[in-house]
């Protein structure tokens, strides 16, 4: 898939690059991190206008983003019938406002695998549009100006470079997973504990 | 949630977590090592636009033939006639697709070709054209 696409970049230039980074922000399963990092070694050999080409894929990718947000948006009322407001789903809506900016940043440029759950969360659970536009930009410009900046530096050496953030990025999915689990486990063992306390003062 | 779906969501994050991080952080210190092999360019000669490729090794098969003559500064003709195709309607296409379109018997062919075109050119002196066509 990747060669494919690396393939139609060098051939198409830009615009190419903008669909799949848009098509890739709405769930495709696309190499975006290695493309862009390519598309910084391209422009680097003068293939590409960093600048051009950085502020189409910018502009394509937060469209995309914002069009899975607005996917999650419109799936609130369906998801607010099935969990009819419930303390859980207030609890977590109430997580995700005061999380919530820092985990669509993240999302854009480290964690990238769980980007498109993060949009749609973010829409589902009334995250203002606003904020989620703000940081969403922000997080989305790192990716495309840090990680092709990263192509453009190494040059021929992209894939290494592409490599070793792929790697770093699923280790750190893998952390996140595990933090959770733990933090999840730490809170059911402290709920026991409490639980076991209160039984003996009835 | 009832206490059993619980214990499984939790004991499957912290397996899953373990395993992903297991596996991209075994790979991510291959990626490293590998990485510190590379001498990074010095950021002067990394900050100046077309810099001309050397290393014929770093061709890959989603390479096109005008994509390798703009990197390599070899003429595209050089690198058609080493292949002995034309460039009519072949100049989209990957060293894969030639390939796989002109010489589907043998697997890999193209970009050894292309290697050794672009090597060849390198060590000929200027204004020499090497390179003779190879039937497909």
């Amino acid at each position: 898939m990747s060669d494919f696409l690396l393939t139609q970049i060098i051939n198409y230039g830009a615009p190419i690059l903008g669909i799949i980074v848009f098509i890739g922000a709405m769930g495709a399963p696309f190499p975006g991190t290695l493309i862009v990092i390519a598309v910084g070694a391209f422009a680097k050999q003068g293939l590409l206008a960093w600048h051009t080409t950085g502020l189409i894929a910018l502009a394509c990718v937060v469209l995309g983003d914002c069009l899975s947000y607005g996917m999650g948006f419109y799936a609130r009322d369906t998801i607010l019938h099935r969990f009819e407001k419930s303390d859980r789903w207030i609890k977590a809506e109430d997580t995700f406002n005061r999380w919530g900016g820092m985990a669509v940043v993240w999302t854009r440029f480290l964690i990238t695998g769980i980007a498109v759950p993060v949009n749609l969360i973010a829409g589902s659970s009334g995250f203002s549009f606003r904020r989620f536009f703000l940081y969403d930009l922000l997080g989305e410009f790192i990716w495309i100006f840090g990680y092709g900046g990263l192509g453009y530096l190494f040059g021929a050496q992209w894939e290494t470079v592409s490599n070793v953030l792929s790697n770093i990025s699923g280790l750190t999915l893998g952390m996140v997973l595990l933090a959770i689990g733990v933090w999840l486990g730490v809170r059911r063992l402290k709920t026991i504990e409490s639980n076991k306390t209160k039984v003996p003062g009835l | 949630m009832p206490p059993k779906v619980q214990r499984a969501l939790i004991l499957g994050l912290v397996i899953l977590g373990i395993l992903i991080a297991g596996f991209f952080g075994f790979r991510a210190v291959f990626a490293l090592r590998e990485f510190q092999r590379h001498e990074p360019p010095p950021l002067a000669e990394a900050l100046t636009e077309q810099i001309v490729e050397t290393d014929a090794e770093l061709i890959r098969d989603w390479m096109t033939i005008p994509y390798i003559s703009r990197t390599y500064q070899v003429h595209p003709k050089i690198l058609f006639d080493a292949l002995g195709i034309s460039p009519m309607e072949n100049e989209e296409k990957s060293l894969l697709q030639l390939n796989e379109e002109f010489f589907p018997e043998m697997p890999g062919i193209v970009i050894e070709l292309v290697k050794a075109a672009v090597k060849a050119s390198q060590l000929a002196p200027a204004g020499d054209v090497p390179g003779t066509p190879a039937a497909p």
